[in-house]
């Protein structure tokens, strides 16, 4: 009993050479010549049980269930009642809130932010969106912004290729395509920003300095992080329904994908 | 690059972006665990969705308690595959055009597939447990200790298990022409 307990411990410390810090099985016999004899073929075989970690989940169901749990996400955000300009400052808030229920009211701007094209309460969400534009402070939080609107473009544009309204897929195109346009001026104009504190930085204070443009800094590559994986998500949420789409809706389906395409490597380089 | 501390604690606070953060890192391992242990590709693409929409939904349970958040997303696909085996009688179906083929020749692409069916069809004379910790150690390539958390045994009972693993598996592969020699 105890020698089996000690091979095991052998066992798996050769293993842990083996598939972590990559030594060699020669490697590990070397060090265990007693046990090499009853560890060789246990360790060939655990290199063939390696081999698995090559399986990969196919790109279709991958970009499927990307946009199911991105959809998921919204959902439950909207769900359990989270504050519809959370990001934005308080000032804001209240000034936008405020804005609004004087539009509109308050019941129906909730009902409105998850509302599609072919829904009354679409225009009060793309109003609510301008508005959130317009008083979001920061360059960067304005980007962030264009993002999202990007992210609820292609959902909207997914569910009306689904029912195979050619029209409003093309419609909601162009407004992704104005929205991706905004997102590449905003990150040229990003450049200039970054470069102002630092030549109006005083010396004496340049560890603070340094501090603010390491969270700027920050900021910039999560920004960069969101953006990359939009490039990527987003045509392939768009390529994954072109198979199922009604054969109409197909030309528009493919404008929209090289729009997002062609969006996302603006902004990226943009940023570069 | 944020700490995953950081993401979790983000992701509770119902931060979106967050939580996709942490569904990208580790969508891919926990499609692998699923496949290898039930060896069903369709039911391990459906479960690996309910896995991160069940994580979605409890996400404010978890509490950091220095296990890393992928062992809770192990647990929770570790607990649905059991349920999963419980309820239905498994069958394999080849996991085809599932391996990563990066810059790879299509030859060794195809030689890839093959290896992995091999052991797919090798896994499944496995008993679930030995397939389990196959799964954990060494697609998912967890730690002993993590593997232990995941599965409720003793680190020592995981050793074990995944000593007489390896055995089984050894017996179960075909052999091929290398290992002839």
């Amino acid at each position: 009993m105890k020698k089996s307990k000690e091979f095991d411990n052998v066992l798996n410390e050769c293993l842990e050479r083996l598939l972590v810090r990559g030594e060699t099985i020669e490697q590990c016999l070397q060090r265990y010549p007693e046990q090499a004899a009853e560890l060789k073929p246990l360790l060939e075989t655990a290199l063939v049980a390696k081999k698995a970690s090559a399986i990969q989940p196919r790109a279709e169901f991958k970009a499927r269930a990307r946009y199911q749990f991105r959809s998921a996400l919204q959902e439950t955000a909207s769900r359990r009642g989270r504050p519809f300009f959370g990001w934005l400052p308080r000032w804001a808030t209240v000034v936008t809130i405020v804005l609004i229920l004087l539009l509109a009211g308050g019941g129906t701007v909730a009902a409105a932010s998850n509302s599609m094209p072919d829904s009354p309460l679409y225009p009060v969400k793309l109003a609510t969106e301008q508005v959130q534009l317009m008083l979001t402070p920061s360059q960067m939080g304005k980007i962030r912004l264009c993002a999202r609107l990007a992210d609820r473009r292609v959902a909207e544009i997914i569910y009306m290729a689904d029912k195979g309204d050619v029209h409003q897929v093309e419609l909601i195109t162009q407004r992704l395509d104005k929205r991706l346009a905004m997102l590449v001026v905003l990150a040229l104009a990003l450049e200039a920003e970054e470069e102002s504190p630092m030549l109006l930085a005083p010396s004496a204070e340049e560890a603070e300095g340094d501090r603010g443009v390491s969270t700027w800094a920050n900021n910039r590559a999560q920004l960069r992080m969101l953006l990359e994986r939009y490039a990527v998500n987003h045509p392939a949420a768009l390529r994954a329904i072109l198979e199922k789409v009604p054969e109409a809706a197909k030309p528009a389906l493919l404008r929209a994908i090289v729009v997002s395409e062609a969006g996302y490597r603006e902004a990226l380089e943009a940023l570069d | 690059m944020q700490s995953e501390e950081s993401l979790v604690r983000r992701a509770q606070n119902r931060d979106q972006e967050a939580f996709a953060q942490l569904y990208e890192e580790h969508f891919d391992k926990i499609y692998r665990y699923i496949a290898l242990r039930i060896g069903n590709e369709a039911e391990a693409e459906d479960m690996t969705q309910q896995v991160f929409l069940n994580a979605l939904q409890s996400i404010s349970s978890f509490r950091w308690k220095g296990v890393p958040f992928s062992a809770w997303l192990f647990r929770i696909a570790h607990n649905q595959a059991v349920d999963y085996l419980r309820r239905k009688k498994h069958t394999a179906v080849p996991l085809d055009e599932s391996v990563a083929s990066n810059d790879n020749t299509p030859q060794l692409v195809a030689e890839q597939k093959l290896d992995i069916e091999r052991l797919l069809l090798a896994t499944q004379k496995l008993t679930d447990a030995q397939r389990e910790v196959i799964s954990l150690r060494f697609t998912s390539e967890l730690s002993i200790a993590q593997v232990a958390k995941i599965m409720g045994k003793s680190q020592g009972a995981v050793k074990a298990l995944q000593h007489s693993a390896i055995v089984a598996l050894r017996r179960a592969l075909p052999v091929t022409e290398n290992e002839e020699k």
